[in-house]
């Protein structure tokens, strides 16, 4: 059974764009990544996920239970992190804490103590005096606390020193070893690169691809660096091709299809020097988006 | 758990609001020995108020040198108007505000209905009202010591309390609706205390001119007007009806819509 599943789940806005039937799934112990530039739509899937927001569209189960009728059953086994922290200004951390773990009727002290400890997080602080970064911690620590079974995640690692990004991902890769599944959104890519298994790329509110994170890195795509001894345009003639650009005495290119083709192609070329190498999910990504 | 926090948060602004009324009370039922010592300069001043003026806030039909009278004067008007002023602000900031302040984003991530959460608001704002009414009236009680043995009638009194509770419970469930309603809490005090200001004001209006008598049935002031209940010794059931119709229809209509809303902050 998949623990989350979309399907042609839409939510239209009047004015604004809302997304427009979105439809994958993520299974159990997976870490799912969903990526896209600001305002492409991550936010909206989340909250109707959580039924903040109603969808005016298709459907959507967590655990198998459908996110609208079921909503408060699910969100015993989901812990949340908001891209956005906000929290009441006349609490210090640690009522924050308390009160949240009321929600749950269980209480872990010592998981408290530890998460705060590692996160480097003062508990006895008012949460009106944190900084962002801070006011995250107290997120995480939110979120984890109840040891969920489904974690999701909006843009974690935002105003989070690399540190404590580190610390973050340790804490989420300790989660998944204990089976947990972990969604979470990103617009840094090399975040995702580094901890996902699958990524469901969304662009102006339509899914555009879901792929596995190796797939799109190694088999499909190649960054080619050429060297010429002259500048020269950027018109190599190749099917495969889906951007060259000149930068001075060199031509850059951005390719997906048969290597052989490819070699062929470039044996006919002056050039002086080659380098291949896997794109980076930047580039990769950059492509999509400008589909 | 969302009640207990809301107790506590508004705890503060409960015993501010309790202090400076009961204050005021104290201080004006401390006055009645002086005016009932001197009954009769109190009605040559009476007098002199012009005829209107004693109507519009109902002076007419009450004998000020009586201590239910001088009560429902000095006291009653004050309790009622400036509960409802706390009524509303209470009742409207409550639901709002977590959308307002972006904290209903963790609200809602918690385990907890949309229904849970409207409920147990609700139950603060009511707690509250209760706390604040029967401050209100323990202290005017302890006031009345003050007329050394006057008598008076404790139903007429009793009544009287009572029109003051669910007046202001009418206010907070109007405001509470609009709390409901309401995304940011920029104009949700404007519009609440607005709403209580208009409806005194047409009270006063229904008072002065008989032309203008058909606004008392829209204005909530009018409902409990002390004058009617000191004289007839009730109050007229329709009224005390049409409160409870709107309060429980608005609780309703928060809840529903609260129940649909989209809340994205």
């Amino acid at each position: 059974m998949s623990i989350v599943a979309l399907n042609q789940l839409t939510k239209n806005y009047k004015q604004n764009r809302g997304i427009m039937n979105i439809t994958f799934t993520i299974e159990e112990g997976e870490v799912f990544g969903f990526i896209g530039p600001n305002g492409a739509g991550k936010s909206t899937t989340i909250r109707t996920l959580l039924n903040f927001i109603y969808p005016t569209g298709g459907s959507a189960t967590i655990f198998g239970k459908d996110v609208v009728k079921h909503s408060k059953e699910i969100r015993r086994d989901v812990g949340y992190l908001p891209s956005e922290v906000h929290y009441y200004d006349d609490m210090r951390v640690i009522d924050l804490l308390v009160y949240s773990e009321k929600f749950y009727n269980k209480s872990n002290k010592q998981r408290l103590q530890e998460l705060a400890e590692r996160l480097d997080l003062e508990l006895t602080r008012k949460i009106e005096d944190l900084s962002f970064g801070n006011r995250k911690k107290v997120g995480i620590v939110q979120a984890l606390l109840h040891e969920p079974k489904l974690l999701i995640l909006d843009e974690p690692t935002s105003s989070l020193d690399p540190l404590m990004q580190n610390v973050f991902f340790e804490l989420i890769a300790e989660e998944r070893k204990k089976g947990s599944t972990i969604f979470f959104s990103s617009h840094i890519l090399s975040e995702v690169q580094k901890m996902c298994d699958r990524v469901a790329i969304i662009k102006d509110g339509q899914l555009i691809q879901v792929e596995s994170i190796e797939k799109l890195t190694k088999n499909n795509f190649k960054t080619v660096m050429l060297t010429f001894d002259k500048p020269t345009k950027p018109n190599i003639d190749l099917s495969g091709i889906i951007q060259q650009e000149a930068q001075g005495n060199h031509i850059r290119l951005l390719y997906s299809g048969n290597i052989q083709e490819l070699l062929q192609c470039l044996q006919q070329l002056p050039i002086q020097d080659i380098r291949i190498e896997e794109p980076s999910l930047e580039e990769v990504f950059m492509h999509y988006y400008e589909k | 758990m969302i009640f207990r926090r809301e107790m506590k948060r508004n705890l503060k602004s409960l015993l501010i609001w309790s202090c400076i009324l009961s204050g005021l009370v104290i201080m004006m039922l401390s006055l009645y020995p002086q005016m009932a010592a001197d009954q009769q300069a109190v009605k040559e001043m009476m007098d002199v108020y012009p005829e209107p003026l004693k109507k519009a806030f109902g002076m007419d039909k009450i004998n000020f040198g009586s201590i239910l009278g001088f009560f429902a004067i000095e006291v009653y008007m004050m309790t009622t108007l400036v509960g409802s002023i706390y009524a509303a602000m209470l009742a409207s900031g409550i639901l709002v505000k977590e959308e307002n302040d972006k904290t209903i984003e963790f609200l809602l991530s918690k385990p907890v209905n949309r229904s849970e959460i409207v409920l147990h608001k609700l139950g603060a704002v009511i707690a509250n009202l209760l706390l604040f009414n029967i401050i209100l009236t323990l202290t005017s009680l302890l006031g009345f010591q003050f007329a050394d043995g006057a008598a008076y009638s404790g139903k007429v009194f009793a009544l009287l309390a009572f029109a003051t509770f669910i007046l202001h419970l009418t206010i907070a469930a109007v405001s509470f609706l609009m709390s409901a309603i309401m995304r940011r809490t920029r104009n949700i005090l404007s519009l609440s205390l607005g709403f209580v200001f208009i409806s005194y004001f047409l009270n006063i209006t229904a008072g002065v001119a008989e032309k203008f008598a058909f606004l008392k049935y829209v204005s909530f002031f009018k409902y409990v007007d002390a004058g009617d209940i000191i004289v007839h010794e009730s109050i007229r059931a329709l009224f005390v009806w049409i409160m409870l119709i709107v309060t429980v229809l608005c609780i309703s209509t928060a809840f529903m819509y609260y129940k649909k809303k989209d809340i994205a902050v």
